[in-house]
């Protein structure tokens, strides 16, 4: 009895004061903008890179075109990538001293794909109490198609190669320069679906995109 | 009880402009820009003519030029008994002064063009180049005044045509900045013979007489000056717009929609200032508020147009509360006294504000908060209060003094003092380079300049302050008022069957808006975005 008597006098007490605070400050403010920045039509092209692999690296380029329904929604129509593979030295080392065959090591050679884009996070950033910059960060959920060379002819320079879908699954966020131009800094995941031999491709990439038809 | 706006429009209105003596400058202020060197008789290219003292010329000593306006002493004239006499100086000390200056060795250009000047008599062919270039060290030293001191010579002694041109161009350039106003504006573009002026300078010698006559009530004088400026020049919208300004003075409350029309096409000259459009589009707001046209004032004040980033004016958003409150947009009114409180205009003196935002509180039944809105200002200003009561010395009011410093005469008045005292300090500096001779002059010079700045500033501050303790004292009557009324209708009984009124429907945000909640940190590019959510705890009408 006594400990309820005494949570009865803390939250009345709580209550007067969040009461008291109403009545002195009454309502809310917000800043309420018009957007300054808007997509619409939207094509980007960017350099990366594929990272995660230890017997190359690729590095990539890309294009693609996203149109924007809303300001928070958006399809990746498409996307095209390209990779340009570099060696490792672990597998120079492999192929030199320990010969392992060339054939042995799979490696990513295009991917193409498509995604539907949310915009979750507009926002903006002061910098150095100088000027306002806008951002927003999205994320990307779509599928693609991976071809792979999976064994190589040394000697010739040919290969096998196999086509494999995935999931693509992405973050990333863009920086405003003006109305039609920004920058996208883009973290992906491939997900490659294949027969219990399931791998990641994760991609790392830069792009410049420039917007069409955005609203002023 | 009536509790009103505390200055009407057209009273505000002509003090903002004639305020504003320069509204309407074009190029932003800026030093003296260097002269080609071919542009003048550069030692090489053509030389002057060799300072010859005539046989038997009287020094400068002996011989004191006639005094300067301003009370200046005259350059090179040292007073008798108190100096040593200016020593004999090789005429081709002139030269190396010269060669120096367009060295960029300003300090020894500016002590041998003074040691020439000294020993030269005002006959001489390049006194008066002397003059000018001295001036011009001075001012690229920073010692503007000083180089004001001596274009001001050449101006008022004309003894060579070819210096004029140039002399007068530099002086319209230190008008950009804090500056002798007497001495530039007055006894110099005021009083110039307009016939012999250089058509680089005539418009705003033009202009400048012109707003002399204009200032001592003489339209029609100044209109002979304005209908001779070019049209498609600067100073001619600017004289458009002084004349505007006496017209909006002498109509003494009665605006016509004739003035509202063309301060608006004042507003669309591209040859004014962003500030002087800002300046007509806040007239023709205010014009229209006097006429109740609540919402073309608004109109007008969407019209300003402010620099990325730019806080704009206290001003400008007390009137458009005080518009929006007309209006009855209370909510809009409160988010516009938000913007008010940022750190921006934290210093302003605006006791406006309290009494309508407490207004706001009060109409929404919010009296509680109306009370300790209207108290608030009691509270910030009880110092300048208690010493308005107490008949204290209003100038050293630290909140008056600093409303007195922010805007009009005083403002310019003050910042020239400013000006003074760093250019005082700038002089020490040059103590070395000057040699003793000059040192020594600019500092009667600045001593003499600042002494009469200082005087200038106490009156125009004296005046300014007692206006501010007025307007203080007005508004602290308000907030009495304000205290009774909401008391009243704190202790009012509720009547039977009373509901509250139905709540104002939330305005929802489009598709291209965004909203940032304020949580007390102000954003520059946010401040005329506040969107104030506050419910009404007014009653219904009509219970029993």
């Amino acid at each position: 009895m006594k400990r309820t008597l005494l949570l009865l006098v803390c939250l009345a007490s709580a209550l007067a004061h969040a009461q008291g605070e109403e009545l002195e400050n009454p309502g809310t403010v917000l800043a309420v903008q018009d957007r300054t920045y808007r997509m619409s039509s939207e094509l980007w092209i960017g350099v990366g890179i594929a990272p995660l692999d230890a017997f190359y690296k690729g590095l990539t380029g890309q294009v693609g075109y996203v149109y924007h329904f809303s300001d928070s929604f958006a399809w990746q129509v498409g996307r095209g990538l390209l990779s340009y593979n570099i060696k490792t030295g672990l597998r120079n080392q492999l192929e030199t001293q320990f010969g392992v065959s060339p054939t042995a090591f799979p490696q990513l050679n295009w991917i193409v794909g498509s995604d539907v884009m949310w915009t979750p996070i507009y926002g903006k950033t002061s910098w150095l109490n100088s000027s306002v910059g806008h951002f927003e960060v999205f994320g990307t959920l779509g599928g693609s198609v991976i071809n792979e060379r999976i064994a190589a002819d040394v000697a010739s320079g040919t290969g096998q190669t196999v086509f494999r879908p995935a999931v693509h699954l992405g973050l990333g966020a863009r920086i405003f320069t003006s109305k039609s131009v920004s920058f996208r800094l883009d973290f992906s995941n491939e997900f490659v679906i294949y027969k219990g031999l399931e791998s990641n491709i994760i991609l790392v990439q830069l792009a410049l995109a420039l917007n069409f038809g955005g609203t002023e | 009880m009536s509790v009103v706006r505390m200055q009407s429009a057209t009273a505000a209105a002509v003090t903002l402009l004639l305020a504003l003596q320069g509204v309407a400058q074009t190029p932003p202020p800026q030093p003296a820009p260097r002269p080609p060197a071919g542009s003048v008789p550069a030692p090489a290219a053509q030389p002057p003519a060799p300072a010859r003292p005539p046989a038997g010329s009287v020094p400068a000593a002996a011989a004191p030029a006639p005094a300067q306006p301003g009370a200046q002493p005259a350059a090179g004239q040292p007073q008798a008994g108190q100096e040593q006499p200016p020593p004999k100086v090789d005429p081709k000390i002139f030269d190396e002064a010269l060669k120096d200056y367009f060295d960029d060795k300003q300090e020894q250009a500016a002590r041998k063009l003074y040691a020439f000047i000294e020993s030269t008599p005002p006959t001489d062919e390049n006194f008066s180049w002397a003059q000018y270039f001295l001036a011009r060290c001075l001012i690229d030293l920073n010692l503007r005044h000083a180089g004001a001191v001596y274009l001001a010579k050449v101006a008022h002694e004309r003894s060579n045509p070819q210096v004029l041109p140039k002399t007068l161009e530099a002086l319209k350039v230190l008008t950009l900045v804090p500056h002798d106003e007497v001495l530039i504006d007055e006894q110099i573009f005021g009083s110039l013979d307009l016939g012999f002026l250089p058509d680089s300078v005539s418009d705003y010698a033009n202009y400048q007489q012109g707003l002399v006559d204009l200032r001592v009530g003489n339209e029609r004088w100044a209109r002979t000056h304005f209908v001779k400026l070019d049209e498609a020049g600067v100073e001619a919208s600017r004289a458009k717009f002084a004349l505007l300004v006496t017209r909006l003075r002498n109509a003494k409350g009665v605006v016509d929609d004739q003035m509202i029309e063309d301060f608006l096409e004042l507003s669309k000259d591209e040859k004014l200032t962003m500030e002087a459009r800002n300046e007509a589009r806040l007239a023709v707001a205010r014009l229209r508020y006097e006429k109740k046209d609540y919402e073309g004032a608004l109109k007008a004040y969407d019209m300003v147009q402010l620099p990325p980033l730019d806080p704009g004016r206290a001003t400008l958003y007390l009137e458009e509360a005080w518009t929006r409150y007309n209006l009855g947009q209370l909510r809009a009114t409160i988010g516009l006294l938000t913007t008010l409180d940022a750190p921006s205009f934290r210093d302003e003196f605006l006791p406006d504000k309290y009494i309508l935002r407490a207004l706001v509180y009060r109409d929404l039944c919010q009296y509680l908060p109306a009370k300790r809105a209207a108290k608030e200002l009691t509270r910030r200003f009880s110092d300048s209060l208690e010493a308005i009561r107490e008949r204290d010395d209003l100038t050293q009011d630290f909140r008056l003094r600093r409303a007195a410093n922010s805007h009009g005469s005083t403002k310019r008045a003050a910042k020239f003092l400013e000006s003074l005292n760093l250019e005082g300090e700038n002089l020490g500096r040059h103590a070395g380079g000057f040699g003793d001779r000059l040192y020594k002059h600019l500092g009667h010079v600045y001593d003499l300049a600042h002494a009469e700045a200082e005087r200038l500033y106490q009156q125009r501050l004296r005046d300014a302050v007692r206006e501010e303790a007025d307007k203080l004292l007005r508004a602290d009557e308000q907030v009495r008022l304000m205290e009774y009324e909401v008391g009243l209708k704190l202790y009012e009984r509720v009547k039977r069957g009373a509901k509250l009124a139905q709540p104002e429907k939330q305005v929802q945000l489009t598709s291209a808006q965004i909203a940032f909640k304020f949580t007390g940190e102000y954003w520059n590019d946010e401040l005329r975005s506040y969107r104030v959510s506050i419910p009404s705890r007014c009653l219904e009408e009509g219970a029993q």
